[in-house]
């Protein structure tokens, strides 16, 4: 069987940084970290140490008919925005996306940690004080169930394809777009709309904290957290947002005379069936290699890593030996979560369409906060400042907790 | 409280719920032809009618022949005459 070649066309956020992908490059390009004080609305929870979070924008809601609205939570907002946004951006107009496909041909696959932690707190908060089932409305369920965010956007856009959700918490996002590849690959579909979405709300910052995985000693000065590969790192910031890409097979991309931002060439996704919490560095090589290998690329032609390093202790140390390993000293390696935050399952798909930018505009974004690279973290090529360099082939690594792993390969192309 | 009470409780519920324009709340209104509900509102709307009137409508059969805001607003106003609701004030939400 000839698999079809996959290609990106459309391009879609939500993130700290604003509204849109432009707004996500400007806030990349100008270096700025979008990482707040949560101390007056998080300091009432008892034993929260972590007080600081990158939250998303506000969205005007009511664009949404109200039908569609009321089964839809922050994340879901998010991810419809990012989502509308790709369409436009594949299309010129977001109406006319029907126009190029075949009833049942377009995909949706957006993946998050869980359903709306907001709905699903206010949910228990609704029927635990009297354990009254009376108290639940006939919609919460709807924003808490796993696969909230991929069928409201189907449910608002009327896509009828494959549509699924991907729950892997910080991989749920690539993890999305790796399993959309596999589909638009194996022809089961013309394109998936495919990304990941998340909401920020205590209990998800506060499960990080429990782990000793959450920022915590940066609370009186925010705008130097996260720290990923740094010396002084103290772990995770969390974020919101949604990234949501069009995947497209290439045939049906030049015929319609895409735009087209780059090839998907690989993914790789494993698992380290080794700890819960822990990343595993034999298992992150696994997944790279093999990724590397499905994409028919050699170490030696990746051009940029756009590294997972959320700025956790163990976690960075464990991906800088696997870049170490695999890549040396020669590729240049950024994190952009000194700048955005963990936006958890909305990471992977946000940060490759930064990638994107960057391979679109020839320059590699640093890592912010990265003032001392810390030893466990060395013998990489940590780019610190922006660096202007030609960006043909990129990997993207998410790596989350379960030992769940996933890269991705993508080029540069001419749809031509 | 009287019929008229009740109904300008009921008319701010699909105001406020389900943003219907207050012009649109006529008697003859069908509720999911005219009001643009649908299954799923009819479930909220039977619980916000019984949190607002302190009334209990989920398991009553005359409820299914309900097609009209009219019929609505005859049914609830019903409701609240029978179970001596309309005496006390309205439950917080």
């Amino acid at each position: 069987m000839k698999l079809k070649r996959v290609v990106i066309t459309g391009l879609g956020a939500v993130t700290p940084m604003g509204v849109g992908v432009e707004a996500l490059r400007a806030g990349l390009a100008g270096g700025r970290c979008a990482t707040v004080s949560r101390r007056d609305e998080w300091q009432h929870f008892l034993n929260m140490h972590s007080l600081v979070a990158a939250p998303g924008p506000d969205l005007n809601e009511k664009i949404v008919p109200r039908q569609n609205r009321r089964s839809m939570s922050r994340m879901s907002f998010y991810g419809h925005d990012a989502a509308r946004q790709a369409l436009a951006d594949a299309f010129g107009s977001e109406a006319t996306w029907p126009e190029h496909f075949s009833p049942g041909r377009l995909g949706c696959i957006i993946g998050s940690t869980t359903g709306s932690p907001i709905a699903l707190s206010q949910t228990f908060e609704m029927m635990l004080p009297d354990r009254d089932i009376g108290k639940l409305n006939a919609v919460s369920f709807f924003q808490c169930v796993s696969h909230t965010v991929a069928m409201n956007v189907a449910q608002c856009l009327g896509i009828t394809g494959s549509v699924l959700a991907t729950n892997s918490a910080c991989a749920s996002g690539l993890q999305a777009v790796g399993a959309a590849y596999d589909l638009v690959r194996l022809g089961r579909q013309d394109a998936v709309l495919c990304g990941g979405a998340e909401e920020l709300h205590p209990s998800v910052t506060g499960s990080f904290d429990v782990l000793f995985a959450a920022s915590a000693r940066y609370n009186d000065a925010p705008s130097e957290t996260p720290r990923p590969f740094d010396r002084d790192r103290d772990g995770i910031v969390c974020g919101e947002g949604a990234g949501i890409l069009l995947l497209e097979d290439f045939d049906h991309a030049r015929e319609r005379g895409a735009k087209v931002y780059a090839e998907v060439l690989g993914y790789h996704t494993c698992a380290s069936g080794d700890h819960i919490s822990q990343s595993n560095r034999a298992a992150l090589i696994r997944c790279l290699r093999q990724a590397l290998e499905s994409a028919d690329t050699r170490p030696e032609q990746i051009d940029y890593v756009n590294a997972h390093a959320a700025g956790t202790v163990q976690g960075d140390a464990e991906e800088a030996a696997t870049i170490r390993e695999i890549f040396g000293d020669r590729v240049p390696v950024s994190s952009l979560k000194g700048n955005l935050g963990h936006t958890l399952g909305a990471s992977g798909p946000i940060e490759l369409i930064a990638t994107l930018m960057m391979m679109r505009d020839s320059v590699i974004y640093p890592t912010l906060h990265l003032a001392n690279p810390a030893s466990d973290c060395a013998g990489i090529r940590h780019i610190t400042v922006p660096v202007s360099q030609q960006i043909d082939t990129i990997i993207k690594n998410s790596f989350a907790f379960g030992g769940i792993n996933a890269a991705l390969v993508c080029r540069k192309i001419s749809p031509n | 409280m009287d019929k008229q009470q009740a109904n300008s409780r009921i008319a701010a519920i699909f105001e406020t719920e389900f943003e219907v324009a207050p012009d649109r709340l006529l008697p003859e209104a069908h509720l999911f032809q005219d009001l643009g509900l649908d299954s799923i509102d009819i479930v909220e709307m039977i619980g916000a009618l019984q949190k607002e009137f302190g009334i209990q409508l989920r398991d009553s059969e005359e409820a299914r022949a309900i097609r009209t805001l009219g019929n609505l607003q005859d049914f609830v106003f019903n409701e609240i005459v029978k179970s001596g609701a309309g005496d006390s004030p309205a439950p917080q939400s």
